[in-house]
């Protein structure tokens, strides 16, 4: 962190001061109208997919969502009876539920550990060694699939929640290092010097220290590791037989031949709704804020 | 909470009745065969294109009914959808293949029992033999070894016209293709463009050509092109592209144009000329239209949509020649159980308990014409058996590299020819070259 | 797990095994999972298409990916993603993350712009294939156009129309009766392309008024039967066309007369004095309507990816950086008010160098998303236009998994993506050598 006032212990503003404060800088009514149209154009395609989810495909073949605008009978909840209507819509559910909550709280874990030794801990070639993690990051996952098959076959790891959660979990690390590492990497350096000094062994400054001073980082990659493994489909499909998240259940709705759209549509639907949740359950970590009852 | 639990029981109790619907289909479907037999065990598993929308229920009942026949065996059947060449792919090259799959390029398959990774199914040569006719095992042979069963074939020499659209311009379904070109410029005139294609997906184009081809050329020399024996840049192929450029380069006369036709894929194509009102009049594509068409429109069969026979050009014993595509059963491995059901699978029973539902097409003689549901069905899949010369689909024949890679090869390349029909030799010496790129590998 | 006793300046050894232990499982799970795949491919790209490993080739793969078209337009492709897009979806990120800090229901602005990501890519790339149809009857973007031009330009009663005898020429975007006509003759227009539904309203039956002197007459009507009919005859059951503008030119080319056709579609041009005159359809009766633009094909692909692909991580770089913003020290910022910095400036030179790391994290992050794209253009992009849209990813999938299935050169494409991340690391080190 740059410059601050040496030593001082830091009493956290409350968040009202920094929004008077950051008010100035633009008057308020402009902002909102501006937040309010950029909201609502960020909405549209997606109030598009949900209008689409409730509408017969055979309407949607000669005329846009929008007209149900002008036909609002036409509206059914049939997609989605549809798809509840198959048994196999729930364990797809839960399966997706373990392996996305298995490899995020992996990674959050293992991620930090190693933010945060690359952050505060020194060792020789630490940096060198920093710079190729991020490297990893360019890896696309295609091309592990096929070393990795072997891999798994050795060990049984095929066609199991776990195996696909492992999968993710090494690949959501380089992010998570990144991220993490680079956010500690801001976090005031005197609280820690005084904490090593007063003979705090690493581990206890990581956990009483780092992780609630990194909770909203450690939240927001929360999310997206969540995320973006609630949403593969290409890992789950090449490593798993029997065991099927939503995506590759998904998959397996689709027509061979013929719009989809009203599979698609009511099934993305039913699948956003919990990473929609956990956003909105991690989203008040951001703005805990400084220091939340962690000072010494 | 409660809600949830009553969401649940709803689930169960759906999935029991339909549980129990199938078993009672599919047992007086199996009345026929023989005992049952106890003594063959084992997983099979079996990656599959068809999904819960498209044909897995049809399966399953095909799958029900060999078990129970085979009640220790048990199919393991993984729906893959459209994604199954990546997953077929990269499971064989990490080691780890399911035991049995569904592949509709017979190049693929060469490719794979080439490399060693297909078992031969040669113990099932005779059943093959007492139920097709030699063409059909003939797909199914590379480098004189028997590999796979040509288990479902689609009939891809028809064409979908849209009734009242015709009724509207007077026409009625051409058996000729001068009569086609004429009758689609009186369509025109009635306000409705006469063509929907789908040039997004390339292989809607390669079909066309192939089936202008096949009627011109008639089947042997389809073969030999098909065969890399006859070069792109032959005569022959100039002249059915010549031919081609009369309808795709008809734009005025094409539904979104030129333009549109390389946006709309497949499925748009047929939801463009089944729309009401019709955006167009016509499509060029195989009997799985229908399926698309009544889940995708409001089309009813007869007084909406129906169907005529691929026009004929040159007249002679070739003139309806019927060009297929089909799935072609491949095993990867070989046991008791998976020959068990190989064998069961080129039985005229097998095939019956999905050709009863629709939607499939087989070139297994013993099947009866009277199987097959309804009668555009039957106008469409009866032909399969009844032509009298049948070719596979060009394209699907061909290294894969070259005849079913998007944006490139057969597909690509078509699609530039769709972009500018007027450009023939130049597509032409592209087609060649990267034809004996694919050829030489 | 034993504390190490505690100590001022712990050994290096202390130090190594701390760093160990705090690193030994992320080391561990991405030496599996992604440097051994990283080796495997490295070492496959020099071998053939197929097999685990296959046949020796060299660098034969290399050199077919900068001879390849497709893969040359990748390389463009890519080049223009990494141009736009990371520092467009920062600055936006930065921007939504500022603006919403100190707005109260923020939630709902961020749940807005972050639901794309909670969207699976091949829904997404579903949803804006559909949206960017050219039929403005179905895409949602060009329907806006249309409602837009029909506003500025409306469309004309039968824009869709054609000529139904070659005796009827386009001449300025109308049509004109190439035989010439004068007083007391009779002028027939007959036009074919027009369905019966886009007929307009209140259509009789055609009907050829009688000559009269000193006048020219004559019909325009919809010159079709069922069967097709005789072109240029008005048969019984051919509708004429109403509220149609037919003008009459004189020799010169000038526009003497206009009138607008009956029900029956007759018309009637009086008191015309001798000559040589040409009859025609106004050019505003062809006007056509907006034709959506091709938002898919082969020009306004990338383009398009690029608008849907921005609306999906916008929201990321919006939450990443809100969690920065939120973790800020605050005493610095209050510093440098109280040193009479104005708001801009505090936000130019505090606020963003404060929020470097973070931003970094973002920046850099999709530099290497952006070379790894993949989803969006698989599921929005038509078929056609792959040639055009294609990027590196796209093309390493289809060279290793579909068709041929050729591993080595989709291993030669994994590593040149790889080594296109190089200059990105090396550009970082710098930043992460200032920080410490």
């Amino acid at each position: 962190m740059a410059a601050t006032t040496a030593g001082a212990i830091v009493i956290p503003d409350p968040q009202d001061r920094v929004a008077v404060r950051i008010l100035r800088f633009v008057a308020k009514a402009p902002v909102h109208l501006v937040l309010v149209i950029i909201g609502a154009a960020w909405l549209v395609p997606t109030i598009g997919l949900f209008i689409t989810s409730i509408l017969p495909a055979s309407a949607l073949a000669s005329k846009g969502w929008w007209q149900i605008f002008s036909h609002p009978s036409l509206a059914t909840w049939a997609n989605y009876h549809a798809l509840f209507q198959n048994a196999g819509l729930v364990t797809a559910l839960k399966t997706t539920a373990y392996i996305a909550v298995g490899n995020t709280a992996l990674v959050v874990i293992i991620g930090a550990m190693a933010g945060y030794a690359f952050a505060w801990l020194d060792f020789p070639g630490r940096d060198w060694l920093f710079i190729i993690v991020i490297g990893l990051l360019v890896v696309p996952l295609q091309m592990a699939l096929i070393p990795m098959f072997k891999v798994y076959d050795t060990f049984g790891l095929f066609d199991t929640w776990y195996g696909i959660a492992l999968f993710h979990t090494a690949f959501g690390l380089p992010f998570a290092i990144f991220l993490l590492r680079n956010f500690f990497v801001g976090l005031p350096k005197d609280i820690l010097e005084s904490a090593r000094i007063d003979g705090a062994s690493e581990f206890r400054i990581f956990i009483r220290l780092i992780l609630p001073l990194g909770l909203p980082a450690i939240a927001s990659l929360g999310i997206f590791q969540f995320l973006w493994t609630w949403n593969d489909l290409l890992v789950a499909l090449t490593f798993g037989q029997n065991t099927t998240p939503i995506t590759v259940w998904i998959a397996g709705q689709l027509r061979e031949f013929g719009t989809s759209i009203d599979i698609i549509a009511p099934a993305s639907f039913i699948s956003l709704v919990i990473p929609l949740g956990v956003f909105l359950a991690f989203q008040r970590y951001f703005v805990q804020g400084l220091l939340a009852g962690s000072v010494k | 909470m409660k809600r949830q639990w009553v969401v649940v029981l709803a689930l169960v109790i759906v999935a029991s009745v339909a549980f129990a619907a199938v078993r009672v289909s599919s047992s007086s479907a199996g009345a026929r065969q023989t005992s049952v037999n106890k003594a063959v065990s084992g997983t099979i598993t079996f990656d599959g294109i068809w999904t819960a929308s498209s044909g897995q229920k049809q399966f399953q009942d095909v799958i029900n009914a060999f078990q129970k026949l085979y009640p220790k065996v048990h199919v393991n059947y993984k729906p893959v959808g459209n994604d199954l060449p990546t997953v077929l792919a990269t499971a064989v090259a990490g080691g780890h293949p399911p035991d049995m799959a569904d592949i509709a390029q017979p190049g693929t398959v060469k490719q794979f029992a080439t490399e060693g990774k297909l078992k031969p199914i040669t113990y099932a040569s005779s059943v093959i033999g007492k139920n097709f006719a030699p063409a059909w095992k003939k797909l199914g042979t590379f480098d004189g070894k028997l590999y796979a069963l040509v288990f479902k074939a689609a009939n891809k020499s028809v064409v979908w016209y849209n009734v009242p659209a015709f009724k509207t311009a007077g026409v009625s379904p051409p058996t000729t293709f001068s009569q086609l070109l004429k009758d689609a410029q009186t369509i025109k005139a009635s306000g409705t463009p006469a063509y929907s294609i789908g040039g997004a997906d390339g292989w809607t184009l390669t079909d066309m050509f192939e089936n202008i081809y096949l009627r011109t050329f008639g089947a042997a020399k389809y073969d030999a092109l098909s065969a890399h024996k006859i070069k792109w840049t032959d005569k022959s192929v100039t002249t059915a592209l010549k031919t081609m450029a009369k309808i795709v380069g008809d734009t005025s006369n094409i539904y979104g144009g030129t333009s549109g036709a390389l946006q709309y894929g497949f499925n748009d194509s047929v939801t463009n000329a089944f729309a009401s009102p019709a955006k167009a009049a016509m499509v060029f594509e195989a009997d799985f239209v229908g399926g698309v068409i009544t889940s995708s429109t409001k089309a009813k069969p007869k007084t909406g949509f129906n169907t005529f026979t691929w026009p004929s050009i040159t007249p002679g014993p070739d003139a309806g020649a019927v060009e297929i595509a089909g799935d072609l059963f491949v095993t990867f491995r070989d046991n008791p159980a998976i020959e068990a059901f190989v064998k069961y699978l080129a039985t005229p029973q097998a095939a019956e308990i999905w050709a009863r539902q629709g939607g499939f097409g087989t070139g297994n003689h013993n099947v009866p014409a009277s199987v097959y549901p309804d009668p555009i069905t039957k106008a469409t899949e009866a032909p399969i058996l009844t032509a009298k010369s049948v070719v596979f689909d060009m394209s699907d024949n061909q290294p894969p590299a070259f005849g079913s890679t998007s944006g490139q090869g057969e597909w690509g390349l078509f699609q530039q020819f769709l972009r500018n029909p007027k450009n023939i030799s130049g597509v032409q010496k592209k087609l060649e070259s990267a034809a004996a790129a694919a050829y030489k590998k | 797990m034993a504390a190490p006793p505690p100590s001022r300046e712990p050994g290096k050894l202390g130090r190594y095994l701390t760093g160990a232990v705090f690193l030994a499982p992320a080391l561990f799970m991405l030496g599996v999972w992604m440097v051994y795949p990283a080796v495997y491919t490295i070492v496959r790209s020099f071998f053939g298409p197929t097999g685990f490993f296959g046949t020796w080739v060299g660098i034969d793969n290399y050199k077919s990916l900068f001879t390849t078209s497709t893969l040359t337009t990748a390389i463009k492709n890519n080049a223009i993603w990494v141009a736009v897009v990371p520092a467009f979806v920062t600055a936006v990120g930065l921007i939504f993350a500022v603006l919403t800090e100190r707005v109260r229901w923020s939630v709902a602005f961020k749940t807005a712009v972050f639901l794309p990501m909670a969207i699976s890519a091949f829904a997404t790339g579903v949803t804006w294939r559909i949206m960017y149809q050219q039929d403005p009857g179905l895409g949602a973007i060009n329907a806006l156009g249309k409602t837009v031009s029909g506003i500025v330009s409306p469309a004309g009663v039968l824009p869709s129309a054609l000529p139904s005898t070659p005796n009827l020429v386009p001449k300025n975007g109308g049509l004109v009766l190439k035989t010439p006509v004068h007083p007391g003759g009779v002028a027939l227009l007959g036009l074919t392309g027009i369905a019966p539904t886009a007929m307009p309203g209140g259509a009789k039956q055609a009907v050829t008024p009688p000559a009269k002197p000193g006048a020219i007459v004559g019909t325009v009507w919809r010159d079709f039967k069922p069967g097709g009919g005789k072109p240029g005859v008005v048969e019984t059951g051919e509708l004429g066309l109403p509220r149609v503008t037919v003008e009459l030119e004189s020799s010169t080319g000038k526009t003497v007369q206009s009138t607008r056709s009956a029900d029956d579609g007759s018309f009637t041009f009086s008191n015309v004095p001798p000559g040589t005159y040409n009859a025609g359809v106004g050019a505003s009766t062809f006007a056509k309507p907006f034709g959506g633009y091709a938002w898919l094909g082969p020009n306004l692909i990338t383009p398009s990816l690029l608008i849907a692909y921005i609306w999906i991580w916008a929201g990321f770089a919006m939450v990443v950086i809100a969690a920065g913003l939120s973790a800020m020290s605050r005493e610095v910022l209050e510093a440098a008010r109280t040193d009479g910095a104005s708001e801009w400036q505090t936000f130019r030179r505090v606020t963003v160098p404060l929020l470097a790391p973070v931003l970094s994290v973002v920046f850099v992050t999709m530099i290497i998303n952006v070379l790894k794209v993949f989803d969006i253009v698989y599921a929005l992009a038509p078929q056609s236009a792959y040639q055009n849209a294609n990027v590196l990813a796209l093309a390493m999938y289809f060279t290793a998994f579909q068709g041929a299935g050729n591993f080595g050169i989709g291993s030669a494409i994994a590593v040149f993506l790889f080594l296109l991340v190089v200059p990105v690391l090396l550009l970082n080190i710098r930043r992460f050598r200032r920080e410490v």
